[in-house]
């Protein structure tokens, strides 16, 4: 459904996401794990073609056969909200303050002419019970700041929804939420897959989401692919050592309290200062003197691509725990 | 000081819309037995060289000074937003000629050009009006690009781009609602400035012309008998600085209540 090849978004002459190539089937969900700045934000607003100012695109974004980025603004503009809806991060500021609810979601049905004045406000009371907000008819009539944060992110997911988009593109829409509302949104996630048959594109950087929903997992580093592939691939098995480096720093559910919690030594590079060969070799464990020379490319390794010199063969997740 | 402003601007207002309910006497009447009288309770505010009723020609001058001052203002938002928000939201080519164009205006020491164009266009309070809206607006319009720009990066913008919004929609729906915010705290303070304005050019000549109680003029008139006189020269003055003093006032109180209860 989802084809990107080779998708760099730059700003001036530094390449904020560089060489960015994977692919979404329909129905999947999918997962883009990354650190701050890792890029993972910008490549899901680059689907929908909506990256910040004075950034430009290059390569290919493939949607339903389609090329996003040769696309004109008009047609973009028909596509988004009615075939793709995004979920933000913080929906007290994605949402806008002095709009009720109800009008917020309606507005989506009326931009893409699928229903007008009272029907669109009939339908956005719909959308809000059918993302389990109770008394949606009140929810609709409040204000953004009325109601609690996991309130708001339904509404924001019910806004996303509003037109039936095939494919959704969720970025953090967790991480402003406390745990218990966070697995709630997540299990809404999974039910509305499972009943819609909807494309999910998840962008996080909280390793716990893998485990419950995901079927394939992409991990970013430093604006590039590190590596993809099956959920339990990457987590059992991950040949690239950010990605284990990741797992180990993530807490996992399995291994709360066994083990220390692992972090990886040093910071993410900036856009400015990023090492020569592999992005990660100054903060891995194995790099050796190929890694700081070439950049590695994506190549298969047991299961899943990475894009690593010297992948971790025959390592287990379970080792860590022991 | 906020509810006492509010008070006065009300009070004002009443002034502006029904002078005759409120002014005892005709702001134009002569009245030469009783020239220059000082403030009594049958002239609250003294009387002029002619024996007019210096209180009555304040009532009646409000409609003159704060409501020129006021369409002065008004006339420059409505065409700073329109130029402010096109700039703020057009291609950078569009943009730097619309702000180049302001950076023309703002060259020039403002109250100048508004002189010249006011003495081109030759005395009267409409020459004023047009010369002071044409100084007044590039600030706006200044004003409102930085806020459009300032708005247009919000999360909640690109959110409604994310739905499909159009251009048009998002500027009205979703930018400019807030952009009003800091237009409106402008416009109410600067009627006060404006007001000194309107009544610096009467004082110069250029705007009302006798015997039309306009502050400014009445201030101008005054000054051949401010010895003797005080009262004469004081209570338009006073008026002057009262009405700019609440207009700042109202501004400042409205700056401080903006965005209240949303977040960043």
């Amino acid at each position: 459904m989802l084809q990107i090849r080779d998708l760099s978004v730059s700003f001036g002459r530094r390449r904020a996401v560089d060489g960015v190539s994977f692919d979404v089937e329909e129905g999947e969900f999918f997962l883009v794990i990354g650190e701050s700045g890792s890029g993972k934000s910008l490549t899901g607003g680059a689907i929908l073609g909506l990256n910040p100012s004075g950034s430009t695109r290059t390569g290919s974004i493939r949607f339903k056969g389609r090329e996003m980025l040769e696309l004109p603004e008009r047609e973009l503009r028909h596509l988004r909200g009615d075939q793709i809806g995004i979920v933000y991060q913080n929906p007290l500021s994605a949402m806008n303050p002095v709009i009720r609810v109800g009008d917020q979601i309606a507005e989506s049905i009326i931009v893409h002419g699928k229903g007008s004045g009272r029907a669109a406000a009939t339908r956005a009371i719909e959308l809000l019970e059918r993302v389990h907000i109770p008394d949606p008819a009140r929810v609709a009539q409040a204000f953004p700041h009325e109601i609690s944060g996991g309130m708001r992110q339904r509404a924001m997911i019910a806004m996303a929804l509003a037109c039936g988009p095939s494919l959704l593109i969720a970025d953090e829409p967790t991480t402003a939420l406390d745990v218990t509302i966070k697995a709630q949104i997540l299990e809404l996630f999974a039910e509305l897959r499972r009943e819609r048959s909807l494309t999910i594109i998840l962008i996080t950087h909280d390793m716990g989401v893998v485990t419950q929903l995901a079927d394939r997992v992409l991990v970013m580093y430093a604006g590039k692919v590190a590596e993809v592939g099956p959920v339990e691939t990457i987590m059992n098995q991950p040949a690239h050592p950010y990605t284990k480096a990741l797992m180990l720093s993530g807490a996992m559910s399995d291994a709360p309290f066994k083990s220390v919690l692992q972090v990886i030594p040093g910071s993410a590079p900036t856009l400015d200062a990023r090492p020569l060969g592999c992005r990660f070799n100054p903060r891995c464990a194995y790099a050796q003197d190929d890694c700081r020379a070439t950049m590695p490319s994506l190549r298969p390794i047991a299961g899943s691509l990475a894009a690593c010199h010297h992948p971790l063969v025959g390592f287990r997740h379970s080792e860590l725990v022991a | 000081m906020v509810v006492l402003s509010w008070l006065f601007v009300l009070m004002l207002v009443c002034f502006a819309v029904a002078p005759s309910l409120i002014a005892p006497r005709n702001p134009v009447a002569l009245d030469i037995l009783h020239r220059l009288q000082p403030p009594s309770f049958a002239h609250l505010f003294g009387t002029d060289e002619g024996g007019r009723d210096v209180f009555s020609r304040v009532v009646y001058g409000t409609r003159y000074s704060l409501g020129i001052s006021a369409a002065i203002v008004l006339s420059a938002a409505v065409f700073g937003v329109v130029y402010g928000a096109l700039s703020g939201v057009g291609p950078r080519w569009l943009d730097e000629i619309l702000m180049r164009i302001v950076d023309i205006f703002f060259g020039f020491p403002a109250l100048v050009l508004a002189l010249a164009v006011a003495a081109a266009l030759g005395r009267g309070l409409t020459s004023v009006a047009v010369a002071l809206s044409l100084i007044w607006w590039p600030g706006i319009a200044r004003l409102v690009r930085g806020e459009v720009q300032r708005i247009r990066e919000r999360p909640h913008v690109e959110a409604a781009r994310a739905i499909g919004v159009s251009p048009t929609s998002l500027i009205w729906r979703h930018i400019l609602p807030f952009v009003m915010q800091e237009v409106n705290v402008r416009v109410t303070t600067d009627i006060g400035y404006a007001l000194v304005a309107v009544t610096a050019l009467s004082f110069l000549g250029l705007g009302a012309q006798s015997p039309t109680p306009e502050w400014g003029l009445l201030i101008r008139d005054s000054q051949d008998y401010f010895g003797s006189a005080w009262w004469y020269l004081v209570f338009p003055g006073v008026m002057i600085m009262a009405t700019t003093a609440a207009c700042s006032i109202i501004g400042d109180s409205l700056a401080s209540h903006r965005e209240s209860g949303v977040a960043p």
